[in-house]
């Protein structure tokens, strides 16, 4: 039984997240105390609950602690099983970090899943459905793991209820080197809307071309299907052998300018960076990397998320992260124990 | 783990603050929605109360419910309330509701919503809870602050917690008030008598519905009616005058006529229209003293206008209505009256749902001490002067007036008029033995005699009828009755002269005998200008 003090580095639900993926993979039992431990109101939040019931589903696991509020969480795996799963989370919960949960169990399984999603698909603080499709789904096929995507109806908040599924195949883990960008960046921006006045994207697109010079054909904008009404912008900046994506959400009282603004603020100290990796992908990778036993990427100043991060797998795998400044930027290594 | 799982809530469904079409709907608060969109709040069950004619604003918002939130359960209780301001009414139904929910709070943890529904609703919702038959807290939601999201804000009042003690304390202080007053301040000892002061502090605010004082002459049945006014006065639950009426003094040929007034002409002597006491009660509290004492006819039309708000006064053709407290009192058993075929049963079934019965001083003898203090300070407070006793007086009189030997026929009554008699005769502001002896002498003859004639009140009742057809009722309270005697002679003698000075010759012929000249009439205008009258409106209003 391993025991997790919530209230590590940032003390949010990464810890959480993190410690459920790997106790499933791993079948190691453990407990968590302090969880949101100082917050205004500590404890399990609903997102939180629902990641942890959806593990528990997974791994057949015994579960103590699991109600809104607590600050106690016992988790006791039985048994891994692949097959086909559906998780329903509230408007304000994403669905994107349902799966970041149960993901690498399922890609350690005996067999392949799918899982269908019902929830959010593009919310604040958390990957947009995008992000997945586009950056981190590549790179999971080159480390030899499979994840297939599709989309039918996008959630934003505060609606929620967006539907898609994630196809998995198991992994037969090749670790990978991501540390140099090859050509030119490419960049592509998608801008989705549902139930909103056409001049946002319109605007929004406006301030894509202006201040990134993008061409009218690198910008798609897309009427999706939604229960609610959303917006979001999306850029993929292709670096040759990877992709990262960075996003912003429409959201009452801000202009679509500044939501624009945001992503090519964002999109412009990544292209200044000369890395291949950016600050989203780096969090993703750590954890298959870890499941691969080696690997190394380029990146920016590592988060305090993407530091506690890589503390919870050292904890639960045999391996070793190392982070350390090369020429101006990061350089993540992780080897085995 | 049942438990823990999330929450079971009731909630009326909001027609107007849960409305909204199309995406819009997405753009302002919600409180049903609302309250499954809460990082921080996991609800289980969610039980919307609907009127069937909202069906279709219900099908949307448990859409919604479902989509913002899976995990919650949504459904439907219908609760068809004719008029949903109605307190009865919706009390009546959530109440049943609570009977077939039949929530057990080892297995739900349960909130009652009181955002939504009418305010009646949320009284109805708040009494339920707090008497447990919904065994839940109370969850309140409330918009965002600064319209910032959608998502607004929540809160679980646990009416079980500590800190609405205070607020009961607030209650029970309120309702200690109301005892005291009913009291009229008086520390009473007597157990039984405390218990049904009360009763009485809780029934009377509550309900407009007759109430019957039983008891012994000079109980003081007159002076309690007087207090629930006062009370309900207090709070605010009348605004009508108090009239107060001694059945026994109206028998006969006048009763109908004084109770429920006449049309001018409608027998020999009818000069002028009369309104009657019923009507001069409206909207205020009527005590019919002696009641088993009205006769017949007085009797069905007294139902009448307690059943139907409305009468018949006696030579009219049309009826006048009037909405007043009836307060009626007795001395006798007014079932063994309706055996006797005296009384109606039916009045009597509608008078006696709330029956108070005032024991006599005898059967609260510890209670004779502190209205003792009471009396003596009711007396002192009205010459201006402080009477007291010396307590060798005090002492050999409270013997007396505690022993077997003190019959107390009159009761309070008896006693006021012993300590009147008492302060008057006690010259230096002391009773000594002395008087108290020879009280103690006069007492024992009085009870010997046996028997006390009742005061009256008919003279009283009928300077004050006049007054208010020439004045306000606010203005007639606000004259002391020292005056309302005399203006109300004045009234009558305006109005059978022609003219101003007719009726001064008359009202001032003593000192128009002394002195040679005088203007009368000029000082009968200036007496009725003193109350904002004057001869033309006094004399045509007749």
């Amino acid at each position: 039984m391993l025991f997790l003090d919530g209230s590590m580095g940032e003390g949010g639900g990464q810890v959480l997240r993190t410690a459920l993926g790997l106790s499933l993979v791993t079948g190691t039992a453990f407990s968590i105390e302090k969880i949101r431990a100082g917050r205004e109101k500590p404890g399990l939040k609903r997102q939180h609950l629902t990641a942890v019931l959806a593990a528990a589903e997974v791994g057949d696991a015994a579960v103590e602690g699991a109600a809104i509020g607590s600050q106690r969480l016992t988790f006791k795996p039985k048994g891994l099983r692949a097959g086909d799963y559906r998780f329903a989370i509230g408007s304000a919960g994403s669905t994107t970090l349902v799966l970041q949960t149960v993901l690498p169990a399922l890609l350690s399984a005996n067999g392949p899943s799918t899982v269908e999603l019902v929830g959010g698909t593009h919310n604040p603080l958390a990957p947009p459905f995008d992000f997945l499709q586009h950056a981190f789904a590549p790179v999971l096929h080159r480390m030899g793991a499979g994840l297939g995507l599709e989309i039918h109806k996008h959630g934003f908040y505060p609606a929620g209820g967006g539907q898609w599924r994630a196809t998995i195949t198991p992994a037969a883990w090749q670790p990978i080197e991501l540390l140099t960008r090859l050509g030119e960046p490419q960049l592509r921006a998608r801008i989705v809307s549902a139930k909103i006045p056409s001049h946002v994207a319109q605007r929004e697109a406006s301030m894509l071309r202006a201040r990134l010079k993008l061409r009218a054909d690198e910008i798609t904008i897309d009427e999706v299907a939604s229960p609610g009404p959303g917006n979001a912008v999306m850029l993929r900046l292709g670096f040759g052998e990877v992709t990262e994506l960075v996003s912003g959400l429409g959201d009452r009282g801000i202009r679509a300018e500044d939501v624009a603004g945001n992503v090519a603020n964002e999109a412009e100290e990544l292209l200044t960076a000369n890395v291949p990796v950016g600050e989203h992908l780096a969090d993703q990778l750590l954890i298959p990397m870890a499941l691969a036993r080696g690997g190394a990427f380029r990146t920016m100043t590592p988060s305090l998320h993407t530091r506690t991060n890589a503390q919870v797998i050292e904890q639960f795998l045999p391996v070793q992260f190392a982070m350390r400044e090369d020429a101006g930027a990061w350089r993540i290594e992780v080897q085995s124990r | 783990m049942a438990k823990s799982a999330g929450h079971t809530v009731v909630s009326f469904l909001g027609v107007s603050l849960d409305r909204g079409a199309g995406r819009e709907r997405w753009e302002h608060w919600r409180p049903n929605v609302s309250i499954c969109q809460h990082e921080d709040l996991l609800i289980k069950r969610m039980i919307l109360l609907c009127e069937r004619r909202y069906s279709k604003l219900y099908d949307q918002i448990a859409a919604d419910i479902a989509t913002v939130s899976p995990e919650t359960v949504v459904e439907r209780r219908d609760v068809a309330l004719r008029d949903p301001w109605d307190f009865e009414e919706v009390f009546d139904k959530l109440f049943q509701l609570s009977r077939d929910l039949a929530f057990d709070p080892e297995d739900e943890d349960l909130l009652v919503h009181m955002t939504t529904g009418t305010h009646v609703a949320q009284i109805c919702l708040f009494l339920l809870t707090e008497t447990r038959h919904f065994p839940a807290r109370l969850l309140q939601t409330g918009p965002p602050p600064g319209n910032q999201d959608i998502v607004g804000t929540w809160q679980i009042i646990d009416l079980d917690l500590s800190r609405f003690d205070r607020l009961a304390q607030r209650f029970a202080q309120e309702h200690q008030q109301g005892e005291s007053l009913l009291k009229s301040g008086i520390a009473t000892r007597n157990a039984a008598f405390n218990e049904l002061i009360t009763q009485m502090e809780r029934v009377a605010p509550a309900s407009t519905a007759p109430i019957l004082l039983m008891g012994p002459t000079g109980a003081g049945k007159s002076h309690l009616a007087r207090r629930i006014y006062d009370l309900k006065k207090q709070r605010h639950q009348l605004v009508g005058p108090f009239i107060e009426v001694n059945c026994a003094t109206i028998r006969g040929d006048s009763a109908h006529s004084t109770l429920f007034g006449h049309k001018r002409g409608a027998f020999t002597g009818a000069l002028q229209d009369r309104a009657g006491l019923l009507r001069a009660a409206n909207g205020g509290l009527l005590f019919l003293d002696e009641i088993g004492e009205l006769g017949a006819d007085e009797q069905a039309m007294l139902l009448r206008a307690l059943e139907e708000k409305r009468f018949l006064p006696l030579g009219s053709d049309k009826e006048v209505e009037s909405d007043f407290q009836l307060i009626a009192g007795t001395n006798r058993d007014l079932g063994g009256a309706v055996a006797r075929g005296t009384f109606r049963e039916d009045l009597l079934a509608r008078i006696n749902l709330w029956t108070f019965r005032l024991p006599g001083l005898r059967d609260r003898i510890e209670d004779l001490e502190p209205n003792l203090d009471y009396e003596l300070e009711r007396y002192s407070a009205k010459v201006g002067r402080r009477v007291h006793f010396s307590a060798e007086a005090r002492r050999r009189y409270l013997d007396f007036a505690t022993s077997s030997g003190a019959l107390w026929r009159g009761n309070f009554r008896d006693l006021n008029g012993s300590v009147t008699r008492l302060c008057t005769l006690a010259a230096s502001g002391r009773i000594t033995e002395e008087e108290v002896r020879g009280e103690i002498v006069r007492l024992e003859a009085d009870w010997l005699r046996d028997g006390h004639g009742a005061p009256e009140h008919v003279a009283m009742v009928d300077d004050d009828l006049l007054l208010l057809e020439v004045l306000s009722e606010e203005v007639v309270a606000g004259i002391d009755r020292f005056d309302r005697v005399q203006l109300a002679e004045v009234v009558r003698c305006c109005r059978r002269h022609r003219s101003l000075s007719a009726a001064g010759r008359e009202l001032f012929a003593a000192s128009r005998a002394k002195r040679a000249t005088t203007n009368d009439a000029d000082r009968l205008r200036k007496y009725l200008a003193r109350f904002g009258l004057d001869y033309e409106g006094v004399a045509a209003s007749r």
